[in-house]
């Protein structure tokens, strides 16, 4: 336990220093908060002074910078310019979006990457192995609004097998899958490259004098060996969906948690942003706790080592 | 006699983007019921295609181009296995034919208990249950001499030893007392005493449960054969030339290559040497009065990583409280088993690590505390040879490149004349001048090692570290190699600490040798006298430990388990907890390590000493 307490540990200064830049770019680049909240409508000094006044921006840089630290350790991580909601809100209405999302993603990612994963990897140099790398390949590469949309194309409009917009179940099986094909060619690559690997270390060869299966070698002998580099992948991968996949929100005009950080940056909306980074930061942290986590199940190498530690 | 395994005709190629390449070439023996024949070779003959083709193991890109392979399975029934699909086959591999491998480190499944992978190869031919198999598998742990079985069933392989999961993978070739056992290179990967273990570890189970069953030795060291096997097929390039009982071939080989083979073995080479010693003698003289390095009670700990937080207090105790003088000209031997601190040693000595205590005195001059920048002029003096030459020179660098590289950096010659002074090593060691164009990839493993020794040369050194020069290479190189540094060590005029396992290879090359364990030197003394009679029981163990091609056989001297954590090293003797006749006061660590002389130039440590 002392291995992850540790790792916890490291997420105070990774969020102060992640604040501070976030904080530090957005009072550099140009641009007035207040006029945008204006709207670009004309107004008087005084008018402008007020709202000034109210979202505090009167105060010296350095104040505004301390006093967001502090008054965050309380858990109040400010009120939008923008909207003048608590930030806190404002995310937590637009996470479940996001998340339903991302583990609709990550299961068809995962499925699917595995799957050509392994039916490439059993057989190297093949048709089969050309043939899902191909597909692996454009999964990676095709751009997902381009994907968004063929889908909505092909299986909304023309099929009609599938609503384009509403809520539930089915309305997110063409984000998933959008979202999903760039984590399977990712995940279907990494995993046909390890197992092309582990199925030539010497104790592969040790179950064949054995007389075992070819499936039970690659189920039993080879998969678990060969996860460690595709559940890194996956969660780094993951932690990219959470964080909102903007495009696909935007094609599928899901709200979500990329187009709130979209907007929020766009105005200028610095508590919402500085907020949207706490959110994604922790998250990442969570995320690579899982994935370390994850290592000492898959190889009990890694477990002992964590032991002595 | 009952023949089992019958191969006839069989040839073998590999076929790679430069063309097909033949391994076997029409080869044909056979196996009888119950004996164990050897396969000798050098790397690359073929034996260990040989055995992957009876296994039906071979690589994607190797084929069968002709020949059978038949045996007589468990139903008595015949079956050609070369005509078997992958299904039929593996109803044969693990249950009537099964393999032992030589990497113990790489051959079990990290990720699955070695219980479970036992099991596995039960329930994979035999009819019975879980808890059954079960059974068998700690029985078999029991069988093999693994210690406490029901507690190491449930452990992975990267807790266990390199002996004990050798031990592991001969349960798993037992687990269905198979007709025939393919074993390998069992042993190669081990040291001399676990080695001696497990060899007869494998004679005992062969003598008694599974009398019945064949075993096929593949090796490259002709002392086993002469120790295990009845008879003898000796390969070459792809070739039997060679087969017979043992005794024969060895007493009287036929084949020239067979000659070769028995002939550049150390011991051989050492009669020899013997026999021209008077000639030796004129040329290589030891200057009794001048040492060129002195080790005053030197020390090596390394801290055991914990974390990233909480710096640890245990140490692994590499080296401990070692004092040694080397003579001019002088080559002083260092060996013990892996673990022992030999190569931690020579590294410390050179200072390319840093000891934790203690002196060292290169030319009466102490280097222990010099900086990395006052080492620079030293290092000019003082080189190393590397165990492994491919891995200790760069891929990306030809050999000029390479071996120019410490001149210019030392700025000792213009780069003309530098040229033409390499060109004179290159000379030396043997290889042609075109090899300095060359990359390090299109050299053999022996020239390579040639090429590690020019390097080590070009600064014209005085004091050379050697760890394991030869130890990667086949016999016949290896001979050629250690004939090279002799005559080098005369033109040179060097002294040399030389670190091997191989105690063969230190009675023909070292004047002097100190035995270590555990960190600690146990005995030294001149060659000859350590060799004839030694007196710490860990060096008689090591000593009888090696499989002799020639000589009588003695009864062994086992040691017992294996070479404890360097972490925590019992107290006072360290070799006590394996010692084969332990004292009273050893026993229980009473006894402070330190050498005591019993003769003139022959220290022995205190405990021993007193023992016997």
């Amino acid at each position: 336990m002392n291995f992850f307490i540790k790792k916890l540990l490291i997420v105070i200064p990774t969020l102060y220093i992640a604040w501070t830049v976030v904080f530090v770019t957005l009072n550099i680049i140009p641009g007035d908060p207040v006029n945008l909240m204006l709207g670009g409508r004309p107004a008087s000094d005084e008018v402008r002074e007020n709202v000034r006044k109210n979202l505090g921006l009167d105060k010296p840089v350095f104040e505004r910078y301390t006093s967001f630290l502090i008054n965050a350790t309380k858990g109040d991580l400010g009120k939008s310019y923008l909207t003048r909601q608590p930030v806190t809100t404002m995310i937590k209405e637009n996470m479940m979006p996001t998340i339903e999302l991302s583990i609709g993603g990550l299961i068809f990612g995962v499925f699917f990457g595995v799957f050509f994963g392994i039916f490439a990897g059993t057989k190297p140099n093949s048709m089969r192995d050309t043939f899902s790398m191909i597909i692996a390949l454009c999964g990676i590469s095709l751009p997902s609004f381009w994907i968004g949309m063929m889908l909505i194309y092909i299986f909304g409009t023309t099929l009609g097998w599938v609503p384009i917009v509403g809520e539930g179940f089915v309305s997110l099986i063409l984000p998933s899958i959008t979202v999903g094909l760039f984590f399977a060619g990712g995940m279907a690559r990494l995993t046909r490259s390890s197992l092309v690997d582990v199925l030539n270390q010497d104790y592969i060869r040790t179950a064949r004098s054995k007389g075992i299966s070819k499936y039970r070698i690659v189920l039993r002998h080879s998969l678990r060996n060969a996860m460690i580099p595709p559940v890194t992948l996956l969660g780094i991968q993951f932690g990219l969906l959470i964080t909102g996949a903007v495009i696909t929100e935007e094609v599928f005009a899901r709200p979500g948690l990329g187009q709130l950080l979209l907007q929020a940056i766009l105005a200028k909306d610095i508590p919402l942003v500085q907020a949207l980074v706490v959110y994604m930061t922790a998250v990442y942290i969570f995320l690579n706790l899982i994935v370390d986590f994850t290592y000492g199940i898959i190889d009990p190498r890694i477990r002992l080592e964590r032991n002595r530690g | 006699m009952v023949e089992i395994l019958n191969v006839s005709n069989l040839s073998t190629a590999f076929q790679s983007d430069y063309g097909s390449k033949q391994a076997l070439k029409n080869i044909s023996f056979k196996i009888n019921e119950g004996e164990v024949l050897a396969l000798v070779g050098e790397s690359g003959s073929g034996k260990t295609v040989t055995s992957l083709s009876i296994m039906g193991l071979l690589p994607n890109n190797a084929y069968i181009q002709e020949g059978n392979i038949n045996l007589i399975d468990k139903k008595n029934n015949q079956v050609n296995i070369l005509k078997l699909t992958d299904e039929k086959h593996n109803l044969i591999r693990g249950n009537d034919i099964s393999m032992v491998f030589q990497e113990p480190m790489t051959c079990l499944n990290p990720t699955m208990t070695i219980g479970d992978q036992i099991v596995e190869v039960i329930l994979n031919h035999k009819k019975i249950s879980k808890t059954k198999a079960f059974k068998e598998m700690i029985e078999l742990l029991g069988l093999v001499e693994i210690p406490d079985p029901t507690q190491r069933a449930r452990e992975y392989p990267h807790q266990l030893s390199g002996g004990m999961r050798q031990r592991v993978m001969i349960s798993i070739a037992l687990a269905c007392t198979p007709k025939l056992i393919i074993a390998d290179e069992p042993t190669s990967a081990l040291d001399v005493t676990i080695q001696a273990q497990l060899l007869q570890l494998l004679m005992k189970l062969k003598n008694s449960i599974v009398s019945k069953t064949s075993i096929l030795f593949i090796t490259h060291d002709l002392g086993i054969v002469r120790e295990l096997a009845d008879r003898v097929i000796v390969m070459y390039q792809g070739e039997i030339v060679e087969e017979g009982k043992v005794k024969d071939v060895f007493d009287n080989p036929k084949h020239s290559y067979t000659r070769n083979l028995i002939q550049s073995l150390p011991e051989f080479k050492l009669e020899e040497r013997k026999l021209t010693k008077k000639d030796d003698n004129k040329q290589t003289k030891v200057d009794d009065n001048e040492i060129i390095l002195k080790i005053e009670n030197l020390f090596k700990e390394f801290p055991v990583e914990k974390g990233f937080f909480k710096e640890s207090n245990e140490t692994v105790k590499a080296v401990q409280n070692i004092s040694l003088n080397v003579k001019k000209n002088e080559v002083l031997g260092l060996v013990g088993e892996s673990g022992s601190g030999k190569s931690t040693l020579g590294k410390s000595i050179i200072k390319l690590l840093q000891p934790s205590r203690g002196k060292i005195y290169f030319n009466n001059e102490n280097i222990s505390e010099y900086s990395n920048k006052q080492m620079i002029k030293i290092r000019q003096k003082m080189q190393m040879i590397f165990q492994d030459p491919f891995a200790s020179l760069n891929p990306r660098k030809n050999i000029l490149d390479t071996l120019i590289e410490p001149i210019l950096v030392h700025d000792l010659m213009k780069k003309n004349e530098a040229i033409n002074y390499i060109k004179e090593i290159i000379n030396d060691v043997g290889l042609p001048i075109e090899s300095l164009r060359r990359f390090p990839h299109e050299f053999s493993g022996g020239q390579r090692q040639r090429i590690g020794i020019a390097r080590a040369l070009v600064l014209k050194p005085e004091f050379i570290v050697a760890d394991e020069p030869v130890s990667a290479l086949d016999v016949s190189i290896q001979a050629q190699v250690l004939n090279l540094l002799e005559k080098l060590k005369k033109t040179y005029n060097l002294t040399m600490i030389f670190i091997s396992h191989d105690l063969s290879v230190i009675e023909f090359f070292c004047d002097k040798v100190a035995v270590m364990y555990l960190g600690h030197v146990v005995e030294i003394a001149p060659v000859s006298k350590l060799f004839n009679s030694p007196k710490h029981s860990y060096t008689r163990a090591l000593l009888s430990a090696v499989p002799k091609v020639k000589g009588k056989d003695k009864e062994k001297i086992l040691i017992k388990g294996d070479i404890p954590s360097p972490i925590n090293p019992p107290s006072g003797c360290v070799f006590r907890t394996r010692c084969p006749n332990p004292g009273i006061d050893c026993k229980g660590g009473n006894i402070e390590m330190g050498l005591i002389e019993v003769e003139p130039g022959h220290w022995v440590d205190q405990c021993c000493a007193n023992c016997n």
